[in-house]
């Protein structure tokens, strides 16, 4: 048995302990935001925040986060409660395909996070582990360097979960009735 | 399988042309489904349904059926914003569903439901505003009836009609709009009138896709849903000789193992446990010979051998043709080549299906869900009308989601499993059993005459062509159901004899020879096809030639002295709208103006899908090493719905473009592909990619493509600023200094 925090809740996990942390939280937690893109740990898809680190799930055993926290891209924000990054997602326009956005936004959560007011050296550098076949790299970019600048260039290093399990230094920020997908 | 072929006639676009000629005339004309709306949940009784497309509830919900898929291009909000115009209504408040097959969502320039060959927009833009005004109309009529007012005294706005200074929804009038009927042409908003179309407005599916709720074909779940894998053998084709399934079949959670005809596919309550299990089967496979004996390190011979044997098609001609570089002055001549690309969408492929009680249900995002619910239909032995399959966004197409081998593989495992069950390809799965963007080699010969103008230009191709691996697919999936298995295999497979020597494939040779003007031109084609499956790889025929045909121009110009930009606008005289674009990208890219040290410009343009584009590259070249630093773009697409999306669409083509310009290359040893994931099959990454401006011509002309019309000449571009820095033309893709 497997204890760990998703999204702000405690969870168990019994089964096999090899099973990559993505395969658990998309079948058996039912969370379809985290994506499968090359099960080596390669294009970023599967991005999740372990204890605040973007971290890749699709070679991640899930016996690796006993005890750890989790957050998806169902914790950062909702389509009724955007973080300022998904905010400025949705404004700059950046998803394409979309596929693998879950994990764009889960790399930039982690960078401004730890750096609220990034260079565009450190954005490239942050972000050259999520792929996007669709090239939306340009948009990541600006929506980003967006999100720094409204979120008042804030530095807090050590994220709190909100109420919606994610990470406090976004906390959502607008409301939206636009879930219509 | 015989696949040695040729053939210019058909693009996707020409499709059916083609098609016909092989089925005999039997695959088209024929009702697909006796009703009209079949594909349309209907929300309830008293709803307005003018169409397939629109639904309008009495408490005022306005739903729209979006007959294309939205793989990234931006349909959803495009075609969205064309109902949202004509209708009146906020496009963010317009509920839009994915949808299934249906006649009347047929594509009607390919023939079949295909979200393809940049037409969306184009094929969209007049029937869906002109179904949006008939409804409006609709509307509007009832009201008058309701309100008993002349319609004359009644406005509309954001689904409301506003009479006498007071507003009432449109559904209170759809109960009455459903009885008296639709008109058909009611007139369409002028563009002073327009509120939506045309402005910079945000994606409807930003949202969703921000926040990892948008449902993908990978995202279906349901109670008693199975995963499977499929190992296929190793060169496309083969079949099983032979299976050991006793380790696989022990293993945790594994509930049944099936051989199906192209390879053994083990199902599982989850995707780790069927993927490890795969892990443990041993198989035997019989491997298609010819394909087997061909590895890339030796196999450009093959195309060079069958040009040089010179047995070639016509595939077009005009003025003295050929002849006509006897009278040049000086002739210049190169040979290009490109290799076979992979898709590599984000999304894996992958397809859910249960057959239950004699209905067969499919879950799966893809560009031809027509074609994927008749190939189906075959499987399971049953009529159309007894498969549903529900559309979802598919992340990522580019062409790869055109195929339905996958929905083919997810039917019979569903099939031999007794099961439901998703089939899901690993990364190595996708990268080694695509249909590939074919490998092409191409030499042009240019005549130039006295006065430095080109008067002659000659191109010939070798290559495989697409059209027969798709209508394999497609004669299976639209034959209409009374046509028999047997006699359906044997049409399908005619499609490699009757390209080759009948006619020729036209997305083989398309783009090599069009742009410029020259008194005389010849294309001449040969087939050269190994075996590996090929396929629409973002832009088709025009990926390579854009390379080609732009590395040419820029050599002729070079040799002779000229200016790259003034020699193309020189001889684009009789195609204005390139005319322009190469025009406008150098004046925004300030072209012939000095640049950073070491740093060098090269331009490169090219029409397709009726859109023209040019692009100036400025690239630096450091211990062999190329870096882009900026790419300069101008688009004319006709009318721009939303010039935002029209941008995006050039940003992402271009990016798609420079990562097969830079890295892209598949590559067989014993007709095995040999790259499997990201490590070997490298994409561009955001610090790789360079600073993109997007300049779009303004334009009351009727829309053209846009999703791939980026991608042609960003290979060329960089080539050419490539020479420009070093004096070496690069005439092979993946661009290589070293």
């Amino acid at each position: 048995m497997i204890t760990f925090e998703l999204n702000g809740k405690t969870v168990q996990f019994d089964a096999s302990s090899d099973t990559p942390l993505l395969w658990v939280i998309r079948d058996h937690f039912k969370l379809k935001g985290s994506k499968f893109g090359c099960g080596m740990g390669l294009c970023g898809a599967c991005s999740m925040l372990v204890d605040g680190q973007s971290t890749r799930t699709c070679i991640l055993p899930v016996a690796a986060v006993a005890n750890k926290k989790i957050t998806t891209i169902e914790g950062v924000g909702n389509p009724e409660m955007l973080s300022i990054l998904q905010q400025a997602w949705v404004e700059a326009s950046v998803p394409q395909c979309g596929y693998c956005q879950s994990g764009q936004l889960i790399s930039a959560t982690a960078l401004l996070s730890s750096n609220p007011s990034p260079s565009s050296e450190e954005i490239d550098q942050a972000m050259s582990g999520n792929i996007c076949r669709c090239g939306t790299y340009p948009r990541i970019k600006k929506a980003i360097q967006s999100a720094a600048f409204k979120s008042g260039l804030a530095h807090q290093s050590d994220p709190q979960p909100n109420q919606n399990g994610g990470v406090n230094i976004f906390e959502p920020a607008v409301s939206t009735k636009e879930d219509r997908v | 399988m015989s696949q040695h072929s040729v053939g210019p006639l058909s693009s996707r676009r020409s499709f059916l042309k083609n098609s016909t000629m092989l089925g005999g005339g039997l695959m088209i004309g024929l009702p697909l489904s006796a009703c009209a709306t079949a594909g349309m949940p209907k929300v309830g009784d008293k709803d307005f349904q003018p169409d397939a497309f629109l639904q309008i509830t009495p408490d005022n919900q306005v739903h729209f059926y979006m007959p294309r898929s939205e793989m990234g291009q931006g349909t959803y909000t495009g075609l969205t914003t064309l109902i949202a115009e004509e209708l009146d209504v906020e496009p963010s408040a317009i509920h839009v569903h994915h949808v299934g097959p249906l006649s009347d969502y047929e594509n009607p320039e390919i023939g079949f439901q295909a979200t393809g060959g940049s037409t969306s927009m184009r094929v969209s833009f007049k029937p869906l505003r002109q179904a949006a005004a008939n409804a409006r109309a609709a509307i509007l009529d009832a009201a008058a009836q309701q309100l008993n007012l002349p319609v004359t005294e009644l406005t509309t706005e954001n689904a409301q009609v506003f009479a006498k200074g007071k507003a009432f929804e449109y559904g209170e009038f759809v109960v009455v709009a459903a009885k008296l009927g639709v008109p058909d042409e009611a007139p369409l908003k002028r563009p002073n009138e327009f509120k939506y179309m045309g402005k910079d407005r945000p994606r409807l599916d930003g949202v969703a896709k921000s926040t990892g709720t948008a449902q993908f074909g990978l995202d279906v779940d349901f109670p008693g849903l199975h995963r499977a894998v499929l190992v296929r053998c190793p060169v496309a084709g083969g079949t099983v000789k032979s299976v050991d399934d006793s380790s696989a079949l022990a293993m945790a959670g594994v509930k049944k193992i099936v051989t199906i005809y192209n390879g053994v596919a083990v199902v599982a309550d989850s995707y780790w446990q069927a993927k490890q299990a795969s892990l443990a089967l041993s198989i035997e496979w019989n491997e298609p010979e010819k394909l087997a004996s061909f590895s890339s390190t030796t196999g450009k011979k093959w195309f060079e051998d069958a040009l040089n044997l010179g047995d070639t098609e016509d595939a077009f001609e005009e003025g003295e043709g050929k002849d006509g570089l006897e009278t040049a002055s000086k002739v210049y001549s190169a040979e290009y080549w490109a290799p076979y690309l992979a898709h590599s969408t984000m999304e894996p492929m992958n397809c859910a299906v249960k057959i239950e009680g004699g209905h067969c249900d499919i879950w799966v995002g893809c560009q031809t869900p027509d074609v994927a619910r008749g190939l189906a239909a075959r499987i399971c032995d049953l009529s159309i009308d007894d498969v549903t399959l529900h559309s979802t966004f598919l992340g990522g197409g580019f062409g790869r989601r055109f195929n339905s081998d996958f929905v083919a593989e997810a039917t019979e495992i569903a099939k031999a499993s007794g099961l439901a069950i998703q089939l899901i390809w690993s990364r190595e799965d996708d990268t080694r059993h695509d249909f590939y963007r074919p490998a092409s080699l191409a030499r042009f010969e240019v005549g130039v005459g006295k006065d430095g103008m080109i008067e002659s230009w000659t191109a010939q191709r070798a290559g495989p062509n697409i059209m027969p691996y798709t209508l394999d697919e497609v004669v299976d999936g639209k034959a209409p159901g009374f046509i028999p298995n047997g006699l359906v295999d044997w049409l399908s497979k005619r499609g490699y004899g009757l390209f080759n020597g009948l006619t020729v494939d036209h997305s083989s040779v398309e783009g090599l020879y069009e742009d410029y003007d020259a008194v005389n031109k010849d294309v001449q084609h040969v087939t050269v096809d190994p075996g590996l499956p090929v396929g629409f790889w973002r832009s088709v025929g025009h990926s390579f030639s854009g390379f080609f045909k732009e590395g040419m121009m820029d050599e002729v110009a070079q040799g002779q002295k000229q200016d790259s930009v003034a020699y193309r606008l020189a001889h684009t005289k009789n195609n204005p709208k390139l005319h322009g674009v190469i025009k406008l990208a150098a004046e925004k890219s300030q072209w012939g103006k000095s640049l950073p040290s070491k740093h060098f410009h090269g331009v490169a343009c090219h029409n397709s899908f009726e859109s023209s584009v040019a692009q100036v590259a400025e690239v630096s070249v450091e211990n062999n090493e190329i870096k882009i630093h900026k790419i300069t773009c101008a688009v004319d697409c006709g009318f721009v719905v939303n010039p935002d999306i029209v941008k995006a669409q050039m940003e992402s083509g271009i990016i798609f473009a420079l990562s097969a310009a830079l890295y892209g290359e598949i590559t067989l040893k014993d007709g095995k592909v040999q790259q499997s994931n990201f490590h070997d099959y490298p994409v561009l990454r955001m610090a790789q990619s360079p600073e993109i401006e997007v300049h779009i011509v303004t334009s009351d002309q009727a829309p053209t493509g846009v999703g791939e019309p980026g991608v042609p000449p960003v290979a060329a571009a960089v080539a050419n600023a490539v020479f420009a820095a070093t004096g070496k033309r690069l005439r092979s893709l993946p661009l290589s200094l070293s």
